[in-house]
């Protein structure tokens, strides 16, 4: 048995001990020491433990070489620890090639200047909370291979000498707060093979240099304040594969040198201001397959060889001035899955542009100055179509509606004739369908069970409410106005649309009565049914409307959602024509005006406590003005002019506090109008034209004045007093004359000899001319 | 030579500042609504995207969209007015009652050259009633009373009444201390051609 009393027997003893156990103390020791500085050291608890059988070298994400030094330390991402690296000797890692803290876990602080002693170290990976600078010192790691730093919150410069680190092939610091310009010293020739310098706030400009990145195929610049040009150097990047430079400043023409690059995939250089055109080369050497130019100002040709390589899938080029493209540019390009030219100038014949595309889903060459006819049998798997706010025109050609998938279907405010065809309106797919603005002259029934926005406004449509009585689950938009639609507004109207929000029938020849069941559509925002011939009463039930009554709720989310692809609805309120957007969500309004309604405002309408504007102009609606119509509490705009209401204006008005339009002119009002701030911001001619208002704004003042005294009558008792009277003065001026003329006779004689010769006379010559 | 250039570069510069439109009014509103505390959620519309706040709820604007009126009475507002509002020329009626707006009214508000009715009762609004607004000669209605506003009402506003359009001063319910009366306008003449609630 050793002699434990004896140290050097002792210490050879241990260290025969460490050699056969693998570990090299002063390395364990360091790690403990840092696991005890942690503030949580999570998992480390359990997996840097000794038991038995384990030495350090077989601790999880611990890796030794031959002679038990470390040389892997990874730390997971469940692992949740909470700390700082201040406390990690990195000095005794000497043997140390990888390093990696993965994401989500809290490793905060500053990275220490002594990292940079990790000679050996190859790949470095820390993710967490790390603030403070990048150290220079981290250019001494001439190893170094992989650095990953994104996804922290480091500030201040990219040091200048990390582009230069001979060995790199990796460098990762997206998602940081770095500033200052990208270094500009750049190894020659670099290792470089993935560069990511995305979302951060670096600004300047991209150096020349990056010539030298000759065998970089990742190069991700993007969300970034960089400007100036790109450099024309960038032609040398014979490698490049990926080159997202969007989200920044970057301005002048896109050089021509790109074209040189013969492996380039993806180009994303969309938000910037580049202007300029783009040289039509661009794609040739290559096999593109996702370009993105889109919210810049570039100008010229869409590039014609964008597609010669035969492989592109992704085109985006809107919110552009581009103005032409020419017909070769997507003849035969067959892969093509997205095509975005949308907000451009580009005029070119839409006959033309398009050959057969099986893979294409989603087209939008919506505001542009595409003329022509539309294309057949050219994309059977498309989703989303808008081809709006063009010049195209004649029929929608049958082989036009192979489109089984098709979801969305825009092509308002074009020049197109003719039939709105069955596939269409019978789509099972269709959701959207958006033809505004056209002359179509004629549409069968609309069942397209799918649907949830229907806009046909402003063609030439005839016929009857065009919509069956089916289930529509979906639709949410109807809007028809502005066409010849006749017949009455259908009954089941209410129980048919559940989730209605805008029913919009304005400037058509609908007549009849509003229907009571119009109540049932408690979703309803929006009804516009003016400018139509309906007669007959508002409905008493209206307040079952349930969206209407409600102030506007602060998640309307929902709705607005689905206007992703709606472009405009068109309102005239607060006086003038205005267009909606996305608006649209938080608007009610009820517009009637323009018919022939009748009878009274009902007092069940002021229950409407979410009614945004109400014009019941132009109708002949009689009675009193409801004396709580300052319940409407949301309301901006009142509008009852030229009707036959008569009373006084309700004092609560004045408690809308929101209103900044009243007109209520044109009316048989009396009285004083009542007095208020708000009431006070309205110019007379907001009351002009009834003969018994006084009071400010009128010049009238009411104690004054005659009028103010005249008695409340009602209109239905004056009307019966005219007839009357009418009736009366008829008879009367019946008896006077029979009585005149008989008495006449009776009494002269004379006078009624000549009557009677006078006659005689007449008849003899009327006898004469007959025979 | 050199004073051509000169001239030819105040051109460029004045065509730059107006063709930079910096702070539209869309922008300012938009300030507006960041600067108020909005409980009521009455403010949802204001969506600094769209072009003009023509389409926003509780703004009202002309033929040429620049905004003349806005209506937020009773909205449960707090926060405070911030000066950038005195830049809506155009602007005719601002319509504020019974909020909790606190902080000064802003001296700018003597730039509203069209205001007509200026209605900022029953808010928390502190500070003096800035001189400044003497400048409006278009006012007709102005409403202050309800706020905690002290100081002296500027003598100025009251030629408004003789040299400019206003019917209708309220101030009361303040903390204001005594008006200075102006000596060349009678007290009777006040009483007879101004709606002075009290002071």
């Amino acid at each position: 048995m050793p002699n434990f009393r004896s140290p050097l027997l002792f210490l050879i003893l241990i260290s025969f001990f460490c050699t056969q156990l693998s570990c090299t103390e002063t390395e364990v020791e360091a790690l403990l020491s840092w696991r005890s500085s942690l503030k949580d050291p999570g998992c480390l608890t359990q997996i840097w433990s000794f038991n038995t059988s384990s030495d350090s070298c077989q601790w999880h994400g611990i890796k030794c070489n031959e002679g038990g030094s470390i040389t892997n330390l990874s730390i997971s991402a469940n692992c949740s620890i909470d700390g700082t690296l201040n406390k990690f000797n990195f000095s005794s890692f000497s043997n140390l090639t990888r390093l990696e803290v993965e994401y989500k876990q809290n490793l905060h602080g500053e990275i220490p200047k002594e990292i940079g002693t990790l000679r050996n170290l190859q790949v470095l990976y820390l993710y967490g909370n790390l603030t403070g600078e990048i150290p220079a010192t981290i250019s001494n790691l001439s190893k170094l291979t992989n650095l990953d730093l994104s996804g922290n919150q480091l500030t201040g410069s990219i040091p200048s000498t990390i582009l230069s680190m001979p060995k790199l092939h990796f460098l990762a610091l997206s998602g940081n707060n770095l500033t200052g310009e990208i270094p500009t010293t750049i190894e020659n020739p670099s290792n470089l093979k993935i560069l990511d310098l995305s979302y951060n706030h670096l600004t300047g400009a991209i150096p020349r240099a990056i010539g030298h990145l000759t065998e970089l195929t990742i190069f991700y610049l993007d969300n970034n304040e960089l400007n100036g040009r790109i450099p024309l150097e960038i032609g040398n990047m014979t490698a490049l594969r990926d080159a997202d430079f969007s989200y920044n400043n970057l301005q002048w023409e896109v050089p021509t040198t790109i074209t040189q690059l013969p492996n380039l995939s993806i180009l994303y250089l969309n938000n910037n201001q580049l202007n300029g055109s783009i040289t039509p080369d661009l794609g040739n050497s290559s096999y593109l397959k996702a370009i993105d130019l889109s919210d810049n100002k570039l100008i010229g040709m869409v590039p014609s060889s964008l597609c010669s390589g035969g492989a592109l899938r992704y085109l985006r080029a809107s919110n552009n001035s581009f103005n032409g493209l020419l017909p070769i540019t997507l003849k035969n390009c067959t892969t093509l899955i997205e095509l975005k030219l949308e907000t451009n100038n580009i005029r070119a014949d839409i006959s033309l542009t398009f050959g057969v595309h099986p893979n294409l889903e989603d087209v939008d060459l919506s505001q542009n100055h595409f003329y022509g006819r539309l294309p057949s049998n050219w994309a059977k798997q498309i989703f989303l179509l808008s081809l709006g706010e063009n010049e195209i025109y004649g029929k929608i050609p049958s082989g036009f509606l192979n489109m089984t998938q098709l979801q969305l279907l825009n092509l308002a405010d074009n020049n197109l004739t003719g039939d709105i065809p069955e596939e269409l309106t019978n789509s099972t797919s269709l959701m959207n369908l958006i033809l505004s603005n056209n002359n179509f002259s004629s549409l069968r029934y609309i069942q397209a069970p799918s649907l949830e926005s229907l806009h046909l406004s402003n063609n030439r449509l005839v016929g009857r409410f065009p919509l069956l009585q089916i289930n529509w689950a979906r639709l949410m938009t109807i809007d028809l106005g502005e066409n010849n639609f006749s017949g009455e507004i259908p009954s089941w109207i209410g129980s048919s649309f559940p989730v209605l929000r805008i029913l919009r029938l304005r400037s058509n020849k609908f007549m009849g009565n509003i229907p009571l069941q119009l109540s049932m559509l408690k979703n309803l925002q929006l009804l516009d049914l003016s400018n139509n011939n309906l007669t007959g009463p508002i409905p008493n039930t209206l307040s079952s409307m349930h969206t209407m009554t409600v102030k506007t709720a602060p998640n309307q989310s929902y709705f607005a959602l689905h206007y992703v692809h709606e472009k405009n609805i068109d309102l005239i309120w607060k006086g003038k024509e205005a267009t909606y957007q996305e608006n649209i969500a938080l608007l009610t309004g009820i517009d009637l005006s323009c018919n022939y309604i009748s009878g009274k405002i009902p007092d069940d309408l002021m229950k409407l406590q979410g009614l945004i504007f109400l014009n019941l102009s132009r109708n002949q609606l009689s009675g009193m003005i409801p004396q709580n119509t300052g319940n409407m509490t949301s309301l901006e705009v009142l509008d009852l002019s030229m009707n036959h209401l008569s009373g006084t204006i309700p004092l609560s008005i004045s408690h809308l506090t929101y209103l900044n339009m009243l007109n209520l002119s044109h009316n048989k009002l009396t009285g004083q109008i009542p007095p208020g701030s708000q009431i006070q911001t309205f110019i007379p001619s907001a009351f002009s034209d009834n003969d018994g208002l006084c009071g400010f704004p009128l010049p009238n003042n009411c104690s004054t004045q005659n009028n103010s005294v005249v008695p409340v009558t009602n209109e239905a008792e004056d009307h019966k007093f005219e007839v009357i009277w009418l009736i009366c003065s008829v008879i009367l001026g019946f008896v006077t004359g029979f009585w005149v003329y008989f008495g006449a006779l009776f009494w002269k004689n004379s006078l009624r000899f000549a009557v009677f010769h006078f006659t005689d006379k007449v008849q003899e010559k009327i006898m004469k001319w007959f025979v | 030579m050199g004073a051509q250039g000169m001239v030819f570069g105040i051109l460029g510069f004045l065509l730059f500042a107006t063709l930079a439109n910096c702070n539209t009014e869309g922008d300012i509103l938009y300030a507006q609504k960041q600067a108020w505390v909005d409980p009521n959620n009455v403010l949802d519309s204001w969506n600094q995207s769209l072009s003009t706040p023509c389409t926003w709820l509780h703004v009202t604007c002309n033929n040429d969209n620049s905004v003349i009126r806005i209506d937020l009475g009773n909205a449960g507002l707090s926060g405070s007015l911030i000066s950038q509002l005195g830049e809506l020329t155009n602007l005719q009626y601002l319509e504020l009652p019974m909020n909790n707006i606190s902080g000064g009214i802003p001296t700018s508000f003597g730039n509203l050259t069209n205001i007509i009715s200026l209605d900022l009762q029953w808010n928390a609004l502190s500070g003096p009633i800035p001189s400044s607004l003497d400048n409006l000669y278009y006012l007709k209605y102005l409403y202050l009373n309800g706020n905690n506003l002290t100081g002296s009402l500027p003598v100025e506003i009251l030629s408004l009444v003789t040299s400019g359009s206003l019917i209708t001063l309220n101030v009361a319910n303040n903390s204001l201390s005594n008006t200075t009366q102006p000596p060349q306008i009678k007290v009777t003449t006040i009483i007879q051609d101004l709606n002075i609630i009290s002071v």
